[in-house]
């Protein structure tokens, strides 16, 4: 399948656009990012080699039907009423191998890989994930309507929000 | 072990003056290695510590690894499907006998040289037996896995002990027995673990995480933003029914107690405002056609969290979990959380059964990622020797020595009773049953 170039720039700026933002602690504008029908999900892990494929019978260790799920994450950040949150951990996510996977008339795939290094309280960490995205195309531009984080660590240390994954 | 700590200390450790209005520890008991390789051999290794729930080996030849104390252990579900539990580890060099943490095999053999066991323990072959130790009288059998000492199953949960010398589980678990079957009553079909888990590595002393599975007192502090982020979703979304969470314990406006259970297990409750919330609601009628009323009523109406001695937690709050810790160090644990469920609940019970824990109870989730903030903050000052006393006065004034009312409803018998989760009478229990057994003559 021959795949745009310029819609796989516009993909690739979209999800570097997006871990910039958690980085930035631009919640606002980070939230705008996804339709407000985006699913938000980190699977487990069933057993050593593979996690869990469905939310409904499942445990996840999270799972946002919609958008209001990160709401949720981000009115409890700035609530500064959360003890896993005051002080805020430091991140940066490293973003590569951006793929286009597939295109339709509806929906845009991609997948990538990210490495977030967290510092905070007990010192600094890196955990890694792969991403999957799904995308909805109108004439705004690009939503995000998926965003599945594979978290590829175990035996999680501290606490993990959504600026981490 | 340098040999500087000595059982003789011990009673200087637990302040134990409940005559005298004083109940507190001594915060080394958190901190010092020589302590917490002592609680390994005098407590992990030397009575009853749980082992996994009977639907993780659900069929002939299943298995699942795990460990008490420094000892890998593999419980494996006989042919007669009977349980069996060995020291999960090769008689020949001591490799970990099983490639994964829970599988299914009719022998396990060792990746290392070869060597094979039935699941009964049998060694069964030994990779060029015959080049190495000859053809005649060559005795396989002194090389069979050594099983565990007791393996006992309460109403699927499994326990097991290193030492024989240990009493019937339904006198180690007492009281608490009480607390398990208002778990495992709700469903005639029995309970299930839902397939998936999350292990996490806590900064802090293992005692630590059983004392704030059962601290009722952190709630309103702690848990207070988990309350007004859940409110503002459910006026954003206009959510109903199971969508919405019970939110009356998390600011502290609902009857409570806390129970010293016996044996070190502990337990709190608090009233559950809106039952209609919980998952097991859906189930009303037929709880109340089968089960004394009393049992209906701790069930659908009061959140429970109930801590066994010395390493798992039971919950049946917001939802339903088995909490495993495994102790690494003085300052290390690790934790592993399961959510448990009736087998055969329906789709939109379990559904949001799950969406509960993961809401609430994981490390990404939105207050057990707190809890593990304030345990490790909590471990941190712990180290301050010049401050050493961590205080458990609160209640002690106003503790019921036995039974209070609701208790003897559902005719369980604990040491004291009180009529707050605020209270910290509870673990006069959990810190006396600590020192009898770190103090135990061998």
């Amino acid at each position: 399948m021959d795949i745009d170039t310029n819609l796989k720039r516009e993909v690739a700026e979209l999800i570097n656009w997006e871990t910039t933002l958690l980085d930035r602690r631009e919640w606002d504008d980070w939230i705008d990012l996804f339709a407000e029908d985006a699913v938000y999900w980190v699977p487990s892990w069933v057993d050593e080699e593979h996690t869990v494929t469905d939310p409904e019978t499942q445990l996840n260790l999270m799972y946002f039907q919609n958008r209001g799920g990160i709401e949720d994450r981000v009115f409890r950040i700035e609530s500064r009423d959360s003890y896993a949150s005051l002080p805020l951990d430091r991140t940066v996510h490293i973003v590569s191998n951006i793929l286009v996977a597939g295109v339709d008339d509806e929906e845009i795939s991609a997948t990538a890989n990210c490495l977030v290094h967290s510092f905070g309280k007990q010192g600094g960490q890196t955990r890694a994930s792969l991403y999957d995205f799904k995308f909805r195309k109108n004439d705004a531009g690009l939503k995000i309507i998926l965003k599945k984080i594979t978290l590829i660590d175990d035996k999680l240390e501290g606490p993990v929000d959504v600026y981490h994954l | 072990m340098d040999g500087s700590f000595q059982k003789s200390g011990l009673e200087a450790l637990v302040d134990d003056r409940v005559d005298e209005g004083v109940f507190r520890v001594d915060r080394s008991i958190y901190t010092d290695q020589d302590i917490f390789e002592a609680e390994i051999e005098r407590i992990f290794e030397k009575g009853w510590v749980y082992l996994c729930h009977e639907s993780q080996v659900p069929e002939v030849n299943c298995y699942f690894a795990t460990d008490i104390g420094r000892h890998p252990v593999v419980v494996v579900r006989q042919k007669d499907d009977s349980l069996s539990a060995f020291i999960n580890v090769c008689s020949h060099r001591g490799a970990l006998l099983t490639p994964k943490k829970q599988g299914k095999a009719a022998t396990l053999t060792c990746r290392f040289h070869g060597w094979s066991y039935s699941c009964d323990g049998r060694c069964v072959r030994i990779k060029n037996e015959k080049e190495g130790f000859g053809e005649d009288g060559f005795d396989r059998s002194q090389y069979d896995l050594n099983p565990i000492s007791k393996l006992a199953s309460y109403r699927g949960f499994i326990f097991g002990s290193l030492v024989d010398d240990v009493e019937p589980i339904e006198e180690y678990l007492g009281a608490a027995a009480t607390w398990i079957d208002l778990m495992v009553e709700q469903s005639p079909e029995g309970l299930e673990v839902v397939p998936g888990s999350s292990t996490y590595v806590i900064r802090g002393n293992w005692k630590m995480q059983l004392e704030n599975s059962v601290d009722g007192y952190h709630v309103s502090t702690v848990h207070r933003v988990f309350a007004s982020t859940v409110r503002n979703r459910e006026e954003r979304e206009s959510l109903k029914g199971l969508k919405q969470t019970e939110g009356g314990r998390l600011v502290g406006i609902v009857p409570s107690g806390a129970y010293d259970l016996g044996n070190g297990h502990m337990s709190i409750w608090a009233q559950h405002t809106t039952p209609e919330r919980r998952p097991i609601f859906k189930k009303k009628e037929w709880l109340e056609a089968n089960l004394p009323a009393a049992h209906v009523e701790w069930i659908l109406e009061k959140g429970r969290n109930l801590a066994l001695f010395p390493n798992v937690m039971l919950m049946d709050n917001p939802s339903t979990q088995i909490r495993y810790v495994k102790p690494i160090s003085a300052d290390r644990a690790e934790v592993t959380v399961y959510c448990i469920a009736p087998v055969g609940e329906g789709a939109e019970a379990r559904s949001a059964r799950l969406r509960k824990f993961e809401d609430f109870y994981l490390t990404a989730g939105m207050a057990t990622s707190d809890d593990m903030a304030a345990l490790e903050d909590t471990m941190a000052g712990s180290f301050a020797s010049q401050a050493q006393w961590s205080d458990f006065n609160r209640g002690l004034k106003t503790m019921t020595h036995g039974a209070d009312e609701g208790a003897k409803a559902v005719g369980f018998d604990p040491v004291s009773s009180s009529e707050s989760w605020e209270n910290e009478t509870l673990f006069f229990g959990f810190y006396r049953r600590w020192r009898d057994m770190m103090s135990a003559s061998d």
